[in-house]
């Protein structure tokens, strides 16, 4: 029998879309869609992050501006490997996406390819009175497009259920995390991504139970060694650039994207009154003010996890890789925080050798 | 720069530099407030609280054609901003970090009492927050909300039923903030928002731009375009910087007659029109003559840019018995009828069409990617309807790497082909 460990990395590294009849399965584009009302329509809900070397169907339509895994994520959608797919939910919190859902749009009016249904979902992230009326407007819209995709209603039992379910599943992360951010780290940056990100692809119910079971396998090892890092940049989607920093002797403890440390989050409370009964409001404010996005707005709100984080520890990262349009309009202001703390600091636009390796010798004298 | 052939030209530029050295003396010399913001703002609200704005594009391209956007832009670079972000809507903030008024166009750009700006792309709300801190102003965001119904010929509903065209909870939406916004501008100036002054403000915009459809509409018609494309940007858009003012209302009627006299006179904007070219995308900022380079030797002239024809069709509100909710409508899918499919390729071939176009050159732009968008299916579009097209991979206000001399050698073997397919 596989190790949780093996399985977890094997699920993430496969990114499946597997289908059964008694859950089909919808397609999410990224972390700010939420996963309960998804998952309480009765659908499995994954995101879809193919790995692809190259994006010939994408090409044909795709402007070179888009990122690499938006027009791999295009690409899958108008393949037919995506023809298992009951619909693709794509938020607004990132203006690729936005274009991605107007791309599906035009391809099927024009019959050109035939993607799965293509549903937009309007949350928006600068912060406001207006925008989170509005985006609880759309939440609840997107839970009568799911009623009506599945042909049943959402119950507030469904969605309680849902939400036991993602929060098991956060709290195993939080517990893989804090195995990650001590002063002995039991598991390298690399691992933690699959081991993390593997949630994203796979039932969070045993996502949960094999997450605790790989936490055990952990906790029997030896700490790692090595001055610890925060990568702060370009949401990783693979661990290739986390991997080259380790492959120099450093351990990434921590990294500001919802591929690692900030998949969780809090819990999704259904505390305060009223909540229990219909639990869309709590599950619409966990997206709305829990989950990070390029246009979380204003700054200060959005670089809050950073600035705590950056003081735990040695040194920082900054990964800005050449199709980076938005975070390079941070970084210098994010680098003169570090330079008040004196927290030593580093920016890469690609993952070399040399000069990581020259980094780590600066940390290790000092 | 290629001669000007009319004299609302002249009056459009003149208007301009004046317009400006008045801001500069109100704002120093009387404290009084001005607002910095993207193009795409309901620039009406600010006008009808009696603040003046500066549109951050405007300032862009004036900086651009005064040669000074490289060490502008190097200046930014060498401070960690790296050369993959945006240009066109980060130059004029690079000229703030500059801050050398003496080389600044016109002085410079005074400190405003707020910066604001429609969320267009995700990296707009860093530029100007950044910006804003520099200034030491406020920054005023306008989120916007996808659109998912999508009818493909816009124009035909933008100015009557734009709220069948735009769906109801982004309007109301819009709307919402656009109260938010006139709080703000109400503090600041201390003036108090009244419906009917916009109501009044946006009829005197619906006047100018059907001038403006007017010029357009002779544009179609003219056996040879009368007024050449950089002329029609010129004059557009000192109007539309502050639209339904009376002096915007004068200056299209002005333009209009201008350009109505020599289409009736039979005067061309080049005698020798054989081919008749669109430009698609935003100004060649840095090399306008560009636009006047392929005249003497194909007789290819530019006669179709945006900048005219999305007046009419884009900014145009007709039913105003709640004008907020108009303004909103236009606020809230400004930008994406010229950058998003289908609304971009559908608009942009039945222009070719009615413009009688025999070769489009497509901006791809290097450093503003929202910009950047729906190109592929705008040029497709374009090939179906049988017009050729030329990409041109370039910044809007970087010259930086542009070589003009082997552009226009490029544009040439094109248009020769042009000449070669249609004789």
């Amino acid at each position: 029998m596989p190790s949780a460990i093996w399985t977890l990395t094997d699920t993430y590294n496969r990114r499946s879309i597997a289908t059964t009849a008694e859950s089909p399965v919808v397609g999410v584009t990224s972390n700010t869609v939420p996963w309960e009302l998804v998952r309480a329509a009765g659908f499995q809900p994954v995101l879809l992050s193919p790995r692809k070397t190259s994006t010939p169907l994408a090409d044909r339509y795709m402007e070179g501006v888009f990122t690499a895994r938006i027009k791999g994520i295009f690409d899958f959608l108008i393949s037919e490997e995506a023809q298992e797919l009951k619909a693709v939910i794509i938020p607004r919190t990132s203006e690729q996406e936005h274009k991605l859902y107007l791309y599906l749009r035009e391809v099927m009016r024009q019959g050109l390819e035939r993607p799965p249904l293509p549903i937009l979902y309007n949350l928006l992230h600068a912060r406001s009175h207006e925008t989170e009326s509005y985006g609880l407007d759309r939440t609840r819209e997107l839970k009568a497009q799911l009623e009506q995709l599945s042909g049943r209603k959402i119950e507030p039992a469904a969605l309680r259920a849902a939400v036991e379910e993602g929060n098991a599943a956060r709290e195993a992360i939080r517990e893989l995390l804090k195995m990650r951010e001590g002063s002995l780290p039991k598991v390298s940056g690399a691992e933690a991504l699959a081991l993390i990100g593997a949630w994203y692809f796979m039932d969070r119910g045993e996502y949960a139970t094999l997450a605790r079971e790989a936490l055990a396998e952990l906790e029997a090892r030896l700490p790692l060694t090595g001055p610890r890092l925060l990568i702060k940049g370009a949401p990783q989607d693979r661990p290739d650039f986390t991997a080259a920093v380790e492959a120099q002797g450093a351990i990434v403890v921590a990294e500001d994207d919802w591929w690692g440390s900030r998949a969780a989050g809090g819990d999704i409370s259904l505390e305060p009154v009223g909540l229990k009964e219909d639990p869309l409001e709590a599950i619409f404010e966990k997206y709305y003010a829990d989950a990070p996005s390029p246009r979380v707005f204003p700054a200060a709100i959005a670089d809050e996890w950073f600035c705590r984080k950056a003081t735990e520890v040695d040194g920082v990262v900054f990964y800005l890789p050449p199709d980076d349009d938005v975070l390079g309009w941070d970084y210098p202001r994010l680098r003169e925080l570090l330079d008040e703390r004196a927290i030593p600091h580093v920016m890469f636009r690609t993952a070399c050798a040399e000069p990581i390796a020259e980094f780590l010798e600066i940390l290790a004298h000092g | 720069m290629a001669e000007k052939q009319l004299q609302s030209s002249v009056r459009a530029a003149e208007f301009q530099k004046n317009w400006f050295a008045q801001l500069r003396k109100d704002v120093f010399e009387d404290g009084k407030p001005y607002a910095i913001v993207q193009a795409d703002m309901p620039l009406e609200l600010f006008q009808v609280l009696d603040v003046p704005v500066v549109s951050n594009q405007w300032w862009a391209a004036l900086v651009s054609a005064k040669r000074l956007a490289p060490v502008y832009l190097d200046g930014l670079n060498a401070m960690g901003f790296h050369d993959g972000l945006c240009r066109y809507c980060s130059l004029s903030l690079a000229s703030t970090i500059a801050g050398d008024p003496a080389q600044a166009p016109w002085g410079g750009l005074p400190k405003p009492a707020l910066l604001a700006a429609r969320l267009t792309c995700d990296c707009i709300q860093r530029v100007f927050e950044l910006w804003a801190e520099k200034l030491g102003s406020i920054f005023v965001p306008l989120d916007v909300p996808g659109a998912s119904e999508l009818p493909p010929r816009w124009w035909e509903l933008s100015r009557h039923r734009w709220s069948e065209l735009l769906e109801a909870h982004r309007i109301d939406f819009m709307t919402a903030q656009l109260r938010s916004l006139i709080g703000v501008l109400e503090g600041i100036s201390g003036n108090s928002f009244e419906s009917e002054r916009l109501r009044e403000l946006m009829e005197g915009v619906n006047r100018q731009e059907e001038y403006f459809e007017e010029v357009r509409d002779l544009i179609c018609t003219a056996p040879k375009t009368p007024v050449r494309m950089h002329e029609q940007m010129s004059n557009v858009m000192a109007a539309q910087w502050v639209r339904g003012s009376d002096w915007a209302i004068e200056h299209a009627r002005q333009f209009r007659d201008e350009v109505k006299a020599r289409a009736e006179a039979g005067i061309a904007a080049c005698p020798g029109e054989r081919l008749r070219l669109m430009w698609v995308g935003a100004g060649l900022w840095h090399d306008t003559d560009l636009y006047t380079a392929f005249e003497e030797q194909y007789g290819a002239v530019f006669v179709w840019s945006m900048y005219l024809a999305f007046g009419p069709d884009g900014y145009i509100r007709y039913g105003l018995e709640d004008p907020l909710r108009a303004l909103a409508s236009r606020t809230v899918s400004f930008n994406e009828q010229l950058h998003n499919p289908p609304w971009a390729n559908e608009w942009i071939v039945d222009q070719a069409k009615r413009h009688r176009i025999d070769a489009a050159l497509v901006l791809e732009p290097l450093g503003t990617r929202p910009s950047a968008t729906g190109n592929r299916f705008i040029e497709r579009a374009l090939e179906q309807a049988g017009i050729p097209v030329l990409p041109i991979a370039a910044d809007m206000v970087d010259s930086r790497g542009w070589d003009g001399a082997a552009m226009r050698a490029r544009v040439g073997q094109f248009l020769e082909s042009v000449l070669d397919s249609v004789s």
